[in-house]
């Protein structure tokens, strides 16, 4: 450092002898007085010589009105940290440890503002892993649709009001011993709970009860009729060999993907191939799920088979294990079964059979498989139950009745919306008019909200302090990272508020894990050490048990007379319902990026539609773009039809999720509502309706679908094998195993270059590996670029024009059979399929492959797109002019224009175009404008920041520095991203694995991304 | 070049009794000096009226974004480029007729080189036009041009085929304007010499001074030499280049190494087929049925049989090529023009490029007027959907079956390319009014009195007889007075 200087300098003896009248003029801006009145004089003006003066009160003049011109300039809105915070760094983004909905996750921070959420890799549930719903999550925080202030008697209040209508009720309620109903959702944090029962114990008569959208009282019943245990196990399917799933949509929809997906594809991807080892799975459902395209096996069968099926395939492994078999139903399929029951007999103890039905007795049968299995105690965990859906059917039932019957004095509502997503919705409207006193704490004035006295907005999960437990001794703490951006209050804060308790929720919680929590855990040290560490790393794991064996031994006879009762008459066509993975039960339906997050098998966007096997749709008489009605006996629907190959003969599927009428300008109105259609069978609310009749509807409905052309048109670009084939050792890809640019060459071939070869700088080489035996197509890494990347939303019209921007998309390939076996992959031989119930399916995220070679480079006429010396492909924004030469010549079609001006048009405004949304957009990406070309980066910003992090610790980047953000989101780490230059990385190590290989390698564009060849473990028979 | 004897077998270039060279003057400086006829109003209404939907449609394009087009993440370019090339193609006529024929010596140019090369012209400025409008951000259209700038040594990229159409276009608009106003100096001269007041002064600014000396002729002969000279690689140059934007790329039915004659061989067929459809109309309204004849019009589509079979065999040789190669995506894309969803367009295409001119092998056709104007439509829109075909389907079918696409065009992509026959028509017409359409000077040369005496004088010795069927103008009576 620079000695501090002493030196000084005068401006002359007067300084220095600092006279006074020295410092008298020094006091003043100009030392000597600028003679401006005397200027303007006449007489002045009119001396021979102004000249001087002239000029000085000129300057004066033009620096006085460019001073007063600056002051009239309003300040906007950014303004700076007075005092810095002392964590806030401008530009260095904070993590802090969160949890969405049960999946512990890490928020991205800048500036104090949350921008991205990622999984937190130390949560037991999320492992870090996120799904697009926990993607999407960030932007619902920004949701413009959310109240802007509490809500009394349908108008824009305050809390003081708003208390005191709800106080003052209550206080009437209670003198008169009038009953309080709390209708929830399922609540995860163990404080609130608290909060609820504390509230209860303050008036009397309160009663809560839960109600689940999507419920799974089948599952917890029939435990607690089967083994005394009421809840949901955790399940373990990365300890299952094989896998049968009825109806379960576990990686896409069913209780805990996320969760489920690590585990699962822990047995069939890239790590458990190089030991020859796959898991079997074998699906047997009525629509095509995400989780059935990824099935070794499929079977379709109707819903009402459902049942039977399971029966039989209980009987099944009672013959094998030498007990009793029950009645069953003649089934068409039922030779499959017995081959899937062997399959299961001898993975005995490593299977896991599941079901997606809320019926209790099919799940007291799938008790009975897994207990013959003996799947308790080694996949299925009874002793650590998930917390995760908690919904009770019958009480939901039960607190209609009392509602009809005018006994519900006051009704608290959180997180439910009954009046959309329950099937008696407009009984449950109806049945409001009589309770006197209707509290809802949504977000938003949604169905439900609409018809409540009081609206108390509940905070945003990323407002606030709460806590999760997902799964039993399994504790998490949701931490804020922004104040409230609207005039929101914590809803447990609400409760304690109107029970007259000390209203500090954070306090609480604090209180709560005190008692609760903390003196379970050894060597934590203080309290507040054991907060603290929790706080960083965002879970604390307690009184775990051993999960023990369990046996079964109810009547399964009766059990069995039940399902067979239950689907005796049933309709020509049967409905199923189903959650979509983006949309699910359609809370989040407001949020844009779900809506134009392609589902994961038909690619449809902005809507629900009824799917149709084409067969049975040619026999209806339907073809693309049809409209079909569909009615039960309360219900009439009209959907667009969509042809879906794998979907059961005799049935149609719709998913659940849409049809919203307030959830928002982007959500509502979306599709159409099926709730109405779900069923009740013995007590509990079933995914599906066997009494439906489906005619051809007028008119035509033109879905906004990503892919419309279905198969692979026998082209190289998917690369699948068998097990068997796989493990004898054959080389994974058909012919010489080839590989791009620099590999090939250390082979010793020859490429001849026209153009010279781009400068490198040798230190890095980015490249990519992405795994097609792990990727499942759930679509998370669509919703993380499109956060990281501020990927605009172009809404429905525009992707019925086939320009949706995503960055990353997701190709679905359908294979088909025809009846000698043979597969049929191209158009022109669809006629040969006879039965489309019979579907292979392959995902294939396709993104910017970086080509060595890039096609698009060599034609940009600006050199708007060239080479980065680390092999990144780069587009500079600002130098494109649009000619749209790059994306025609793109083999791979990954680049995506601007059409429009997406941030700045109006007719965008519902989606990521308004101010709010603006808040949530990535400040190290740029936004687009219109007429430029745009595709992925390989997350340059992350490259960017990999690189500054490593050297200002002062050392080499290291493999896991940078990560890009699809990778980072997918629950199943198909994608890794790294540096081949580096012989110690992981990608370099993929990308010479004998599976991994280069789609359209054969074109000489030396793509970047290496595809690791599918393999499926197939049933040799 | 005027001093030799004729064969008696060939027909008069012009035709017309008592054919003089003032009577030339008179009958080409007519539409010129005359007032505008209803014909020319009516057909100037309605190509204005094309001219504003052009504005109104390309404003709306610079207004909103070409999200206002058809075009979609698979289909980067459509109507836009295909009319670019249509256009481009159009103008290819002129020059070959200026240049080539000119050093060929093929003297019955004469009549019409006027007219063409200023088609040539107006097609180019509409095939600019589309260049400029197709980009996302046109304003900054001249980041295409190697200009010196702020931004560091940031160049354009020579690699680009793109780029080299900006080269390959602009030379080609300047030297075919350089070329047609040289040829036009002579006869803005004659006009200047029959103008009076404003006129008169305009005339005599454009004509550069002419004064028709020998030395002033003398140089004039060897400038158009020279410039036929330059323009001669530019016929074959320019639409290879527009050939490489496609032919350089990796797209299967683009990457094909005989783009570049088959380019060239289909502009010449689409711009003789233009020339037609223009002149057959011309000469009628403007009454210069005596210099534009039946021989004119049956050489031009003698010209069009032989381009249209070259075209034939381009599209015949590219499907087995794509069958011999062995590639199943090329083979797919030819497949795929064929059967596939856009089938209507490339049947249309060989309907009107490959059947349709065969009709002129008869004699019968090819000297029919109303017959050569039809086929000649016909050609234009069959040359149109050739680049339809090249460009829309080979794009909407590529490598990767998942972003397979269709593409419908917008209102304002009809508009567009209907508001581009305005723009044009509108040029074409005002040329019609204000400079002679054929080319006086030139045109003069071809009365050969010498010749023609010596022709019937051989006929009265009987040397030889009147070529059978020749009912021409120049009739023996009329010359023995």
């Amino acid at each position: 450092m620079m000695e501090n200087n002493e030196k000084k300098y005068w401006k002359g003896l007067e300084e220095l002898h600092a006279t006074p009248e020295f410092v008298k003029l020094n006091r003043n801006e100009f030392a000597e007085e600028l003679p401006i009145d005397e200027l303007l004089t006449e007489s002045k003006v009119n001396t021979p010589t102004p000249r001087r003066d002239f000029l000085k009160a000129l300057g004066f003049g033009m620096g006085a009105v460019a001073l007063a011109a600056c002051n009239e300039a309003p300040v906007q809105k950014a303004i700076p940290y007075l005092i810095k915070p002392e964590e806030i760094v401008p530009g260095i983004p904070n993590y802090y440890t969160s949890n969405y909905n049960g999946l512990g996750v890490l928020v991205k921070t800048r500036e104090g503002r949350p921008i991205k959420i990622e999984g937190n890799p130390n949560d037991p549930i999320s492992n870090g892993g996120t799904d697009a719903q926990a993607q999407a999550a960030v932007l619902d925080l920004y949701d413009t649709a959310r109240l802007k202030n509490p809500v009394v008697k349908g108008v824009d209040s305050n809390w003081d009001a708003a208390d005191k209508l709800v106080k003052a009720s209550l206080a009437e309620i209670t003198a008169k011993g009038g009953n309080i109903r709390i209708l929830t959702n399922t609540i995860l944090s163990p404080s609130t709970k608290s909060v609820i029962t504390d509230f209860s114990s303050k008036y009397p008569n309160v009663k809560q009860v839960i109600f689940d959208a999507t419920s799974y009282s089948g599952i917890i019943n029939a435990n607690k009729n089967s083994f005394e245990k009421a809840g949901i196990p955790s399940y373990k399917f990365d300890k299952a060999a094989v896998v049968v799933s009825f109806d379960a949509d576990f990686l896409g929809t069913w209780i805990s993907p996320v969760e489920f997906t690590k585990q699962y594809v822990s047995l069939r991807n890239h790590k458990s191939l190089e030991h020859k080892k796959m898991s079997r799975h074998i699906q047997i459902e009525t629509g095509l799920s995400m989780t059935g395209t990824n099935a070794d096996a499929r079977i379709a069968i109707k819903p009402s088979q459902h049942g039977s099926a399971v029966i039989a395939l209980y009987n099944e492994l009672a013959t094998l294990a030498g007990a009793a078999k029950v009645t069953a139903t003649e089934l068409p399929f039922a030779k499959k079964l017995t081959a899937i029951a062997k399959e299961l007999w001898a993975a005995k103890e490593s299977s896991l059979v599941i079901s997606g039905s809320n019926d209790v007795s099919v799940q007291v049968v799938i008790n009975a498989i897994n207990a013959i299995l003996g799947n308790y105690g080694s996949t299925i965990d009874l002793d650590n139950l998930s917390n995760q859906y908690q919904g009770n059917d019958a009480e939901m039932q039960d607190l209609l009745a009392e509602m009809n019957a005018g006994k519900v004095d006051a009704l608290f509502i959180l997180g439910a919306n009954p009046a959309y997503s329950f099937a008696q919705a407009s009984a449950f409207t109806n049945a409001m008019a009589k309770v006197k006193l209707k509290v809802s704490f949504a977000d938003r004035a949604n169905e439900t909200a609409a018809s409540c006295d009081v609206i108390a907005p509940n905070t945003h999960f990323l407002e606030s302090w709460d806590d999760v437990s997902a799964r039993t001794g399994v504790y998490s703490v949701v931490q804020p990272t922004i104040a409230p951006v609207y005039n929101s209050r914590p809803a447990a804060q609400s409760l304690l508020m109107w029970a007259d308790l000390p209203s500090d929720y954070l306090a609480y919680i604090k209180a709560y894990w005190e008692k609760n929590i903390y003196p379970s855990v050894a060597n934590a040290g203080t309290f507040t050490n054991f907060w603290e560490a929790s706080l960083q790393t965002g879970s604390v794991i307690i009184n775990q048990q051993v999960a023990k064996s369990y046996a079964f031994n109810k009547d399964i006879n009766a059990v069995a007379n039940t399902i067979r009762n239950a689907n005796k008459n049933t309709s020509a066509v049967e409905l199923a319902i189903y959650q979509n993975t983006a949309i699910r039960n359609g809370e989040h339906a407001n949020n844009p990026w779900l809506q134009e997050m392609p589902d994961p098998v038909s690619k449809v966007t902005w809507d629900n539609y009824a799917a149709i096997n084409p067969i049975f749709a040619k026999e209806l008489g339907l073809t693309e773009n049809s409209m079909v009605t569909i009615k039960s006996a309360n219900n009439t629907v009209t959907l667009p039809v969509l042809m879906q190959p794998g979907q059961a003969m005799g049935t149609v599927s719709a998913a659940i999720g849409y049809g919203r009428t307030a959830a928002g300008k982007a959500g509502s109105n979306v599709g159409v509502n099926m709730y109405p259609f779900l069923s009740t069978v013995n007590g509990t609310f079933q995914n599906y309706n066997s009494s439906i009749e489906l005619v051809k509807a007028e008119g035509t409905y033109e879905l906004a679908q990503t892919q419309t052309h279905h198969t692979i048109e026998g082209r190289d670009i998917i690369k699948e094998k068998t097990l068997a084939a796989y493990a004898g050792h054959e080389p994974a890809a058909e012919g010489e195993h080839h590989a791009s640019g620099e590999h090939a060459e250390s082979k010793g071939e020859h490429h001849a270059d026209l153009w010279a070869a781009y400068q490198k700088n040798g230190h890095h080489h980015w490249a990519m590996t992405i795994d097609l035996n792990a990727c499942t197509g759930c679509g998370a890494c669509v919703v993380a670029c499109s956060s990281e990347n501020n990927v605009p939303v172009v809404g429905r019209d525009e992707v019925r024009r086939r320009r949706e921007m995503h960055w990353i998309r997701i190709d679905r390939y359908y294979t088909f059979e025809d009846n000698a076996g043979k597969e049929i992959t191209r158009e022109k031989e669809y006629n040969q399929v006879e039965n489309y119930e019979n579907v292979k399916v392959i995902h294939q995220p396709m993104l910017c492959q970086h080509c060595d070679h890039a096609p698009c480079e060599s034609v940009c006429p600006v050199l708007a797109t060239m080479h980065s010396s680390e092999g990144l492909n780069q587009m500079a924004y600002n130098r494109c002019i649009g000619t749209r030469y790059c994306a025609n010549n793109c083999p791979y079609k990954v680049r995506r224009f601007n059409w429009f001006n997406y941030w700045n048009d109006d007719r965008f405004a519902n989606y990521l175009h308004n101010e709010a949304a603006y808040l949530a957009l990535n400040p190290d990406v740029t936004t687009r404008f219109r007429g430029v070309m745009e595709k992925c980066s390989f997350c340059a910003q992350r490259i960017q920041a990999g690189k500054l992090k490593a050297k200002i610790e002062h050392r080499p980047l290291k493999d896991g520095d940078v990560v890009t953000a699809c990778q980072q989101g997918c629950p199943a780490n198909a994608i890794v991203f790294g540096d081949v230059n580096d012989p110690n990385s992981e990608v370099a190590k993929l990308i010479k694995g004998d599976r991994t290989y280069f789609v359209l390698e054969e074109i000489n564009v030396q793509p970047g991304i290496g595809y690791m060849t599918k393999v499926r473990n197939t049933i040799e028979s | 070049m005027s001093s030799h004897s004729e064969s008696i077998i060939r027909e008069p270039l012009i035709t017309g009794k008592a054919i003089s060279y003032s009577q030339i003057t008179e009958d080409i400086c007519a539409p010129v000096e005359r007032m505008p006829s209803k014909a020319w109003w009516i057909g100037f209404s309605i190509a204005v009226a094309g001219l504003l939907l052009w504005l109104v449609a390309v404003s709306y394009t610079f207004w909103n974004g070409i999200g206002a087009w058809g075009l979609n993440k698979t289909v980067g370019w459509a109507w836009d480029i295909t009319n670019f090339v249509w256009w481009v193609g159009i103008g290819h006529a002129g020059t070959l007729i200026s240049a080539i024929l000119l050093l060929f010596r093929q003297n019955w140019r004469n009549s019409i080189n006027r007219s063409a090369e200023a088609m040539t012209i107006f097609a180019v400025i509409c095939a600019a036009s589309f260049i400029v409008a197709h980009m996302g951000r046109a304003w900054l259209f001249h980041w295409a041009l190697p200009l010196p700038n702020q931004y560091g040594s940031l160049w354009v990229n020579f690699n680009s085929p793109l780029v080299w159409d900006v080269f390959a276009i602009s030379t080609y608009f300047s030297v075919s304007l350089i070329f047609w106003y040289t040829g036009l100096l002579p006869d803005i001269a004659t006009i200047r010499d029959r103008a009076q007041g404003l006129r008169r002064r305009i005339y005599s600014i454009l004509s550069f001074g002419w004064n028709g000396s020998v030395k002033t002729w003398q140089r004039f002969e060897t400038v158009s030499l020279i410039l036929a000279g330059v323009s001669t690689p530019l016929v074959l140059s320019v639409h290879t280049i527009v050939s490489f934007d496609f032919a350089t790329s990796v797209i299967p039915g683009w990457h094909t190494t005989i783009f570049p004659p088959y380019f060239v061989a289909g502009a010449i067929f689409s711009g003789f087929a233009m020339v037609l459809t223009l002149l057959i109309i011309a000469r009628k309204v403007l009454g210069f049925e005596n210099y534009i004849t039946m021989a004119h019009i049956e050489s031009m589509n003698k010209i069009i049989i032989l381009t249209g079979s070259i075209v034939g065999v381009a599209y015949g040789t590219e499907f087995f090529i794509a069958w011999y190669s062995g590639v199943e995506y090329e083979q797919y894309a030819f497949i795929n023009r064929a059967t596939g969803p856009y089938w209507w367009a490339y049947w249309s295409m060989i309907t009107c490029n490959v059947i349709s001119p065969q009709l002129f092998w008869f004699k019968k056709i090819r000297t029919s007027i109303t017959a050569t104007w039809i086929l000649s439509i016909f050609v234009n829109i069959g040359m149109w959907f050739e680049r339809f075909v090249i460009i829309v389907t080979s794009l909407h079918r590529d490598y990767l079956p998942s972003s397979w696409a269709m593409f419908y065009p917008t209102w304002v992509d009809v508009s567009i390319f209907i508001g581009s026959l305005g723009l044009f028509f509108t040029l074409f017409l005002l040329f019609l009014r204000v400079l002679p359409a054929i080319a006086m000077a030139e045109v003069k040369l071809l009365l050969k009195g010498s010749s023609e005496q010596s022709k019937l004088k051989l006929i009265e010795h009987g040397h030889a007889a009147l070529p059978e069927g020749y009912n021409g103008s120049i009739e023996v009576e009329n010359a023995k007075n």
